[in-house]
């Protein structure tokens, strides 16, 4: 059995990609499982999706620990605390990321043991969709790292991006998009070994007083000293010679992120942008830039 | 026939779609919601002829449902956890109009603290309603048992409502292959519903779920809802002879699995009864005896297929995937209420785990089973049992830090 497990942020489509995976496979005649696991519906979220294929009817459900091929779509996922994404995946298997930079740059980067593909999927959306979306791109690369046909890729992102969509155009431009990414892989072999994870030794569980055991939290929050603003895509940038201090931006951001410096010129707290670039949008003048976030460490 | 992947969700909507509901009252609730919605988009493009409203509230859901069954059309509805709770009072309502409402629960684990992953308190708090419960381990499994449950509601010998269970998660946002038969064939195992004894017509007014008082007539409507839930039993084993002879596939009541020669058995139910049969494959190449009983119908309980299957085993573990607060696990209480009054009873062990979603590792599994032979070795029965890990433990210790509680030192448990 080859189990695959995705990485994505909530919206960018990783549930999308494990389905295209799992509905490529089943055209191939393959038993297939796929299942995304997030917690309550949020933009940005880190969420996991998982597809299982297999010759043999599929005895196992749920998260998969030791996955064989990891799809990391958002690269900052590797830096966050509660994703993980490399946990469990094993020596021989395989790990892609979305990334601007080559693999031995991100292998030494992010410290990773397996083989390791990169490729920016990303900028491949913006150019062949205007956006990045990326779950039938993902599902192209997944379905080439697991050895699967381009027919079935195509045929599989025609049905699972018609669910989302009626429009022809849309649906055929994920079919290109999706197709250029599966061929823009090099095909890698892959050591499939079984499961070996059993879990650590079974706990007796102590009484403890519900002052311990009530499900409450005693100290103050900690919300700030998490950094919301590194999953952008894009980041606004000021130029001050065409900023007129009209503050519209400032008015506009939805997240509060813009503050006036000394002399009275916007800027924004990079930390918690979101890049949704409504300051840009709005601005009358025009002096707010799109800028493509590549991550440079 | 076509063959697709479809979600445990999706798996229920094309159910409720083949069998040409009337009617859909609903409330959406994660991670039931897909069911609906499926519904709604049908209903609205013309392919599913049925009525859809949207209500206030879960308890108005199964009124309005129960109601309309009660004017003799064919009736869903779908929820999970706080839903089925909030709408508690009327499933027993429900139950004692007599009407063939068919309803699907997605477990999710209980409020407080609040979840969105799986285990089975919600459902089993219903279990004394009056609704007949049928739970699935597959998606394929949920598509079916809500035709056959139709076929169950409907007969006349039952005239009570039907729970489908299924996972949450595990089960609901899960796809796997799903054959989706044609609607020719359903209509041959589920005809159009006509009702004798519940309908509307202006010329013939009649009062149902009529008050009583004197506790003669209410023991009187109470027993006769037990005596029909029991009755079904026999219709259940006649609409699933005739369900696999017209789709090629059956569903007993339980559902055995390496059992027949089997020492050591394994009981559960729902879809992480998958994960048990692996564990069951990975013991017997072990060489150990080891087996798996599936319990699909939990009301009514099928206490004699239940004694039949477990007779002259040594040994039976039950894994609960639920806490009945103060008690333990709820169905190793009915399985040992069943098992009681025979001769040859194995050992009966009872484990606790997957509460909440929780993952059952493969070496909980093997602490099962090792359980087990030490139990038939020694001949002592160990307490109930939490499956829990020392890393999950360690995990949780680290969370009560954050929050600013003391900690507690580490000890394992051995078989």
């Amino acid at each position: 059995m080859l189990r695959l497990r995705f990485h994505g942020r909530g919206g960018q489509g990783a549930k999308v990609a494990s389905r295209v995976l799992g509905t490529a496979a089943f055209f191939e005649g393959y038993y297939a499982q796929d299942f995304p696991l997030y917690g309550a519906e949020r933009r940005g979220a880190p969420i996991a999706a998982f597809t299982r294929i297999s010759r043999e009817p599929i005895l196992e459900r749920g998260v998969i620990a030791e996955p064989d091929i990891v799809i990391v779509m958002d690269e900052t996922l590797l830096d966050d605390p509660m994703a993980h994404p490399l946990s469990g995946l094993r020596e021989s298997g395989i790990v892609f990321i979305n990334t601007t930079h080559n693999p031995v740059e991100a292998k030494t980067r992010y410290k990773v043991t397996a083989q390791i593909i990169t490729l920016d999927i990303t900028k491949i959306g913006l150019d062949m969709l205007g956006k990045p979306v990326l779950s039938a791109l993902a599902g192209g690369v997944a379905s080439r790292i697991a050895g699967l046909k381009g027919d079935t890729l195509k045929k599989a992102v025609e049905k699972e991006v018609s669910e989302i969509t009626t429009e022809r155009e849309i649906i055929l431009k994920n079919m290109e998009a999706s197709l250029y990414c599966f061929n823009a892989i090099q095909l890698m072999e892959i050591k499939i070994t079984e499961a070996a994870y059993k879990g650590s030794p079974i706990f007796t569980m102590p009484f403890e007083a519900a002052v311990i055991s009530s499900p409450t939290i005693n100290t103050t929050t900690n919300t700030t000293m998490r950094k919301t603003g590194n999953w952008r895509v894009f980041k606004p940038v000021w130029d001050y010679d065409i900023c007129t201090k009209c503050m519209t931006c400032f008015v506009r951001c939805p997240d509060g992120c813009i503050a006036i410096n000394e002399d009275g010129f916007p800027y924004t707290d990079y930390d918690n942008c979101k890049g949704c670039m409504i300051c840009a949008e709005e601005c009358p003048v025009k002096a707010i830039e799109r800028v493509r976030e590549v991550h440079a460490w | 026939m076509t063959r697709e992947m479809l979600t445990g969700n999706a798996a229920a909507a094309w159910g409720v779609r083949l069998a040409e509901v009337d009617y859909v009252p609903a409330y959406p609730i994660t991670p039931q919601t897909e069911i609906i919605e499926t519904l709604a988009k049908w209903i609205s493009d013309g392919v599913l002829d049925a009525g859809f409203v949207t209500v206030d509230s879960e308890h108005s859901m199964i009124t309005a449902a129960g109601a309309a069954s009660a004017t003799g059309v064919r009736v869903f509805t779908a929820t999970s956890s706080q839903g089925l709770l909030y709408g508690f009072e009327m499933l027993y309502s429900v139950a004692g109009w007599r009407v063939p409402l068919v309803m699907v629960n997605v477990s999710r684990g209980l409020s407080s603290p609040i979840t969105l992953e799986p285990d089975h308190n919600d459902i089993l708090a219903a279990r004394d309603s009056g609704f007949l419960q049928i739970h699935c381990e597959t998606c394929q499994e949920v598509l079916d048992s809500i035709l056959m449950a139709y076929r169950l509601a409907e007969d006349e010998r039952i005239l009570l409502p039907v729970l489908v269970n299924m996972d949450g998660f595990h089960l609901s946002f899960t796809r796997e292959p799903v054959e989706i038969p044609e609607i020719e064939l359903v209509r041959k195992f589920l005809p159009a519903y006509h009702s004798k004894h519940a309908f509307f017509k202006a010329t013939q007014p009649m009062a149902q779920g009529v008050a009583v008082l004197g506790g003669h007539a209410y023991s009187y409507f109470k027993y006769q809802m037990h005596l029909a839930s029991i009755k079904s039993l026999e219709v259940y084993k006649e609409v699933s002879d005739e369900f696999k002879e017209v789709f090629g596939r059956s569903y007993n009541t339980i559902e055995g699995y390496m059992l027949d020669n089997a020492e050591y058995v394994l009981v559960m139910t729902n879809s992480f009864s998958t994960l048990g049969k692996e564990a069951v494959k990975k013991a017997r190449v072990k060489g150990i005896k080891a087996g798996l009983l599936r319990i699909r119908l939990i009301r009514p309980f099928p206490d004699m297929d239940i004694v039949k299957a477990l007779n002259g085993k040594k040994a039976v573990a039950v894994l609960d995937q639920n806490i009945s607060v103060g008690k333990g696990g709820i169905v190793y209480s009915e399985i040992a209420s069943a098992l009681y009054n025979e001769r040859e009873n194995p050992l009966l062990l009872s484990f606790v785990g997957g509460l909440g979603g929780k993952n059952i590792n493969p070496g909980e599994f093997e602490f099962v089973f090792d359980s087990m032979i030490k139990a038939v070795d020694t001949g002592k029965i160990p307490a109930p049992q939490l499956l829990y890990t020392e890393t999950e433990w360690k995990e949780m210790e680290n969370l009560k830090k954050i929050a600013g509680k003391q900690t507690t030192v580490i000890k394992t448990a051995s078989v």
